[in-house]
Order: C-alpha cells, then sequence, then structure tokens
C-alpha cells in the first residue's frame, strides 16, 4: 500500500495538469492580490471604516469561493483517471498481478491523491488568508478549523470521482464529477437566494444540493468559521453568492466526514469485482 | 511431478457470451506450456483469469499450489501482458524499483536483481533514459525485465516477442530455455506458432473459449502424419493390405508414402508390411509442423 501510495503522490507531481493548476493558481493569486491591493488603496484613503467592514469581507470570500473552485478543478481533472486511466493505458495489469491486494491498490491511491490534494489546497488557502491579512489587517478566528475544512473540499470530490474512475472511462468520471460539482455550486446559490427572500422550497433545493455533493455547504461553514455572525453589519457581509446566509449545522460536517469514507469504500467494493 | 498450474472446469462468462469455458489444464513444474489459438479464442481471457486480472465465473484453479486469488503466491509469479502499459515519465530503472517494490523486494534483492534482469534483456546502459523514449522493442524487453525481477518460479508471457525482431525474439527463446533449466514453469501465449514449436514441451489449442486438444507438439504431430516406408519392392498386393490403415499419397519402386490418421496406425502400418511378407528397410514419418496442426483443428471445428 506504500508503494503505490507514494508512487501516486509522486505522480501528482509528474503530470502537466499539475503545471497548469500552478499557472493557473499564480495567475489567480496574483490578480487577486493586485485586486485586494488597489481596493484597499482607495478604501484607506477615503477613510470610510463602514466601507472597509463590508468590502473587506466581500474580498475575503472571492479568494476562498474563487480558490476553492481552482483546488476543485485540481481535483477532479487529477482523479478523473486515477483509476480508469490506469486501466486503458494498460498500466494497471502489471500492478494487479503482483503481490498486494486490490484493496491495497485503492487505499494507496486514495491516500496518495488525497494528501496531494490537501497540500494544494493548504497552500491555496494559507495564500489568500495570508493577502487578505497583510493587506487589510482583518482577523480571523477559526482559520484552523476553516483550513481543515478547505482542505477536506478536494477530498470530498476526488472521493466522489475515485468511484466513478472505478466504474466509468476518465472522460465519463470527469464529466460525472463536474457535473455533480455544479449540482453544489448551483445549489449553493439557490439556498442563497432561498434565505434571501424566505422561500422553504430554494432551501430544501439546497439542502438536498448538498446532501448530494457536500462541497458548497463546506464553503458555506469556513465562511462562517472565519466570518463569524458577531457583528450588525453580519448580514450584510454575507449577501450576495459567495456568502452564507444560513451556517450549515455540524451535522452537514459530519455528514461530509462520513460521505469521504463511504465513496472510499464503494471503491473498494467495485474494484474488488472489477474485471480488467 | 508438482503441478504449477492446475485447473478445473475454469469457466469466465461475459454478460451471458463465453470468455472461456470449462477449461482443464495441468502443466507441470519446469515445463514450457504453449497456448494457441486464433483471435478471439479466449486465449487472453484464460491468460487474465490465472493471473487475477478478471474473476472466474466458476471452476477452480490452482498456482503452484495456492488457489487462484491467493495473494502471497504472486511474489513467485511473473506476468508479461500482451499490452503492456509504462508510466512512462519513469526511467527505466525507477520503473523497475516500481515493480521491485511492489514484489516486496528487500533492498539487498533489488540492488542485485535490477542489473541483473537488465543484462538478461539487453537493457544495460538504457536504464537511465525515459520509458517514454523507448522503441517498442525495448518497451517489451522491459516488461520482461519487470516479470523475471522476483525470478519467478512461474512465469505467464503473453505475446513476449510480438514486438522484437527475430534476434530479440531468439534472446527471448534463450531466457525462456535458460529458466526452464532452473526448473522454472513458463506458460506462454503466442502466435508465432514455429517459436511456440520450437520451445515449448505441452501445447494446447483453444477455440471458442475451450481446449480442443492439448499434449506435446511431437505427440500431436504424429497425429495425420506422412508415413515413408522402404520396402524390397512394392507390389499391387503390398498397397492393397496397407489402404485399410492409411491413404497411399504416392509410390514407386521400392518407397512408399502413405498418410495415417493418427500415430496408432504406425504401427499397423509396419505389421501390414511385415504380414504380407515384405521387407522393411525404413520407417520414418514426416513431422507435422504446428502450424498444419493448428489449421487442421480449426478446419476441423468449423
Amino acid at each position: 500500500m506504500f508503494t503505490i501510495f507514494g508512487f501516486t503522490f509522486r505522480e501528482a507531481f509528474s503530470r502537466k495538469i499539475l503545471l497548469v493548476s500552478i499557472i493557473i493558481a499564480a495567475v489567480f493569486l496574483g490578480l487577486f492580490g493586485a485586486g485586494v491591493h488597489f481596493a484597499v488603496k482607495d478604501i484607506v484613503k477615503s477613510h470610510n471604516q463602514m466601507l472597509a467592514s463590508i468590502i473587506y469581507p466581500q474580498l475575503l470570500l472571492f479568494g476562498l469561493y474563487f480558490g476553492g473552485f481552482i483546488v476543485s478543478f485540481l481535483s477532479i481533472i487529477s482523479s478523473a483517471g486515477l483509476i480508469s486511466s490506469e486501466i486503458e493505458s494498460g498500466n494497471i495489469q502489471a500492478v494487479i498481478t503482483k503481490p498486494l491486494s486490490r484493496c491495497e491498490i485503492i487505499t494507496g491511491k486514495f491516500l496518495g491523491q488525497g494528501v496531494f490534494l490537501a497540500s494544494y489546497a493548504v497552500v491555496m488557502f494559507a495564500a489568500i488568508s495570508s493577502i487578505i491579512y497583510y493587506k487589510t489587517g482583518m482577523q480571523f478566528p477559526g482559520i484552523w478549523r476553516a483550513g481543515l475544512l478547505f482542505m477536506l473540499q478536494p477530498i470530498v470530490l476526488m472521493s466522489v470521482t475515485m468511484l466513478a474512475s472505478v466504474l466509468t472511462s476518465t472522460i465519463a468520471s470527469g464529466a460525472m464529477a463536474f457535473m455533480l460539482y455544479s449540482i453544489a455550486v448551483v445549489g449553493g446559490v439557490v439556498e442563497q437566494i432561498g434565505y434571501l427572500i424566505n422561500n422553504l422550497y430554494l432551501k430544501n433545493g439546497g439542502i438536498v444540493s448538498s446532501l448530494i455533493m457536500p462541497v458548497d455547504s463546506l464553503y458555506r461553514k469556513i465562511v462562517h468559521i472565519m466570518m463569524p455572525a458577531n457583528n450588525p453589519l453580519s448580514a450584510i457581509q454575507q449577501m450576495g453568492p459567495f456568502g452564507a446566509s444560513a451556517e450549515p449545522s455540524v451535522w452537514m460536517v459530519v455528514y461530509t466526514l462520513l460521505y469521504v469514507p463511504a465513496f472510499y469504500l464503494l471503491s473498494v467494493y467495485y474494484f474488488a469485482r472489477k474485471d480488467i | 511431478m508438482n503441478l504449477a498450474i492446475e485447473t478445473e472446469n475454469l469457466t469466465k462468462m461475459y454478460d451471458g457470451s463465453v470468455g472461456c469455458k470449462e477449461i482443464c489444464l495441468s502443466v507441470s513444474e519446469g515445463q514450457i506450456f504453449g497456448l494457441l489459438g486464433p483471435n478471439g479464442a479466449g486465449k487472453s481471457t484464460l491468460v487474465k483469469t490465472l493471473v487475477g486480472l478478471v474473476r472466474p465465473t466458476s471452476g477452480t484453479a490452482r498456482l503452484l499450489g495456492r488457489p487462484l486469488g491467493n495473494v502471497e503466491v504472486r511474489r513467485k509469479i511473473g506476468f508479461l501482458p500482451e499490452n503492456f502499459g509504462y508510466h512512462e515519465w519513469l526511467t527505466g530503472r525507477q520503473l523497475l524499483e516500481f515493480h521491485a517494490s511492489l514484489y516486496k523486494m528487500d533492498r539487498w534483492s533489488r540492488k542485485s536483481r535490477i542489473p541483473l534482469v537488465l543484462d538478461v534483456v539487453g537493457l544495460t546502459g538504457s536504464e537511465k533514459k525515459k520509458v517514454r523514449t523507448y522503441s517498442k522493442g525495448m518497451r517489451q524487453r522491459i516488461g520482461m525485465a519487470c516479470a523475471l525481477l522476483p525470478d519467478p518460479d512461474l512465469l505467464f508471457l503473453d505475446e513476449p516477442t510480438s514486438a522484437l525482431d527475430p534476434l530479440g525474439r531468439r534472446e527471448v527463446r534463450e531466457i525462456m530455455q535458460g529458466l526452464k533449466e532452473r526448473g522454472k514453469t513458463i506458460f506462454l501465449n503466442s502466435h508465432l506458432l514455429s517459436e511456440v514449436e520450437m520451445v515449448c514441451d505441452q501445447v494446447a489449442f483453444i477455440k471458442g473459449g475451450s481446449i480442443i486438444d492439448q499434449g506435446s507438439p511431437d505427440e500431436m504431430g504424429a497425429d495425420g502424419a506422412v508415413v515413408e516406408l522402404h520396402v524390397d519392392v512394392v507390389s499391387e498386393g503390398l498397397l492393397d493390405l496397407i489402404r485399410p490403415v492409411a491413404r497411399i499419397v504416392s509410390s514407386g519402386s521400392n518407397t512408399i508414402r502413405a498418410a495415417v490418421k493418427s500415430r496408432e496406425d504406425i504401427p499397423e502400418l509396419a505389421r501390414a508390411v511385415v504380414g504380407s511378407g515384405g521387407r522393411l528397410y525404413r520407417l520414418a514419418h514426416e513431422k507435422v509442423s504446428l502450424e498444419e496442426i493448428f489449421i487442421n483443428l480449426l478446419k476441423e471445428g468449423d
């Protein structure tokens, strides 16, 4: 298992998709940093504290949302072929016939890919938080908890994509994961609107989408941890598609923590029965 | 003699269609066993079932005395798949290191085995190059090196020479012969009948997922062979005595060429000549090539 773990981790660094993701992340962080720099400069000049209290959190939300999107993009693209591309290329044939169980192969790949994605997410989260902290001076009370949940986002997507990769082709598993991710994103926005106009159907729609793919509810939880509703401007700060009008419950986090091993176990189960 | 491979009614069905059906094989240790059959006959399915890539639908099999699916026995099994895939971003050496760690070989074994297998397959000096730069033949060689890493007691080779030039094929034959001399068992799946004929102790023909014949190439070659008899004189009476036993192909003043249906007819032929009072100086059967046997078997089944 440790051989597969180490190999998967190393392999992730050898893929072109990592280079693409690093370039995208660098461009994003550059633009984000520049945007934050000039926005803060203007706000400081205007000496408008109220404006600062509204715009600074919005800048953080924007960074976390799109930073999370890039991490999710890498997670799906790099996990879509985790098993299927190995089958398609024939690489897996010489691996499965070695003295290790199929469960060890899945576990090694899951851990190798998971550690790689979590590392990428941590770097992204640290970069976004640092830019906001150094430019605005905003304090983040639950940054460690938020960072852990940010790390969990790509792992949730990876666990689903990996199962799809066991069951279908690389293209199909990538497409399936993107669809699920889209459901989560759209569901999250629908839920936000539901809270804004107090519409139960929209709220429930968002909850259902979070049960199908809990990535977006993780994001809303991160937002609430980093920007707790402890000031009169909280409602305004949390408005818009990137905010979180209602904090997802701790049970949603528990659900997500169970969601990942459930998909891992399904991958183990189906891979053990798969004809290569 | 112990059996390296033993299957009993091994069957693999794919959504109702036959992959391989009720395969009963016994391959003794120290043999080179050849599996022959046309495309789609079930050769690869059988190999994949034996090495654990597909799960049998029914039946049982034992490899080196252990039931199919036993993980530990795989330490002693090498496998070169037909479509061997490569992690192209690795160098040849790194690929072998990876496979050695999959075999759970210790550091010392790796240090000694990797240069050895590189030498055996003729890739010494190319181990630092990326696999993506390797030619087709070199890729087949590195695949062979991976299969040889644990010094396997049982080696499955699925079309091991398809990408090799004649020299490379000869080298692979020599590797197989060398392994056999050391008591290793080789299960060879190849389209190259002449190659199989040269190295295999036993062969089996598979068609439509079922084994239709098996035995040693020499024994099988005797069935349907043409026998040449040298006698003192060929008379019409002698030919009449031979006809019930064999089909006369040609006859001269003192030679007769006759085709027998099975090797059991050869002593009958000799008896017919001697029984008629003729003097038999020489009896030799012309060996039928594996290719002819293969084609005849396929025709019989149609």
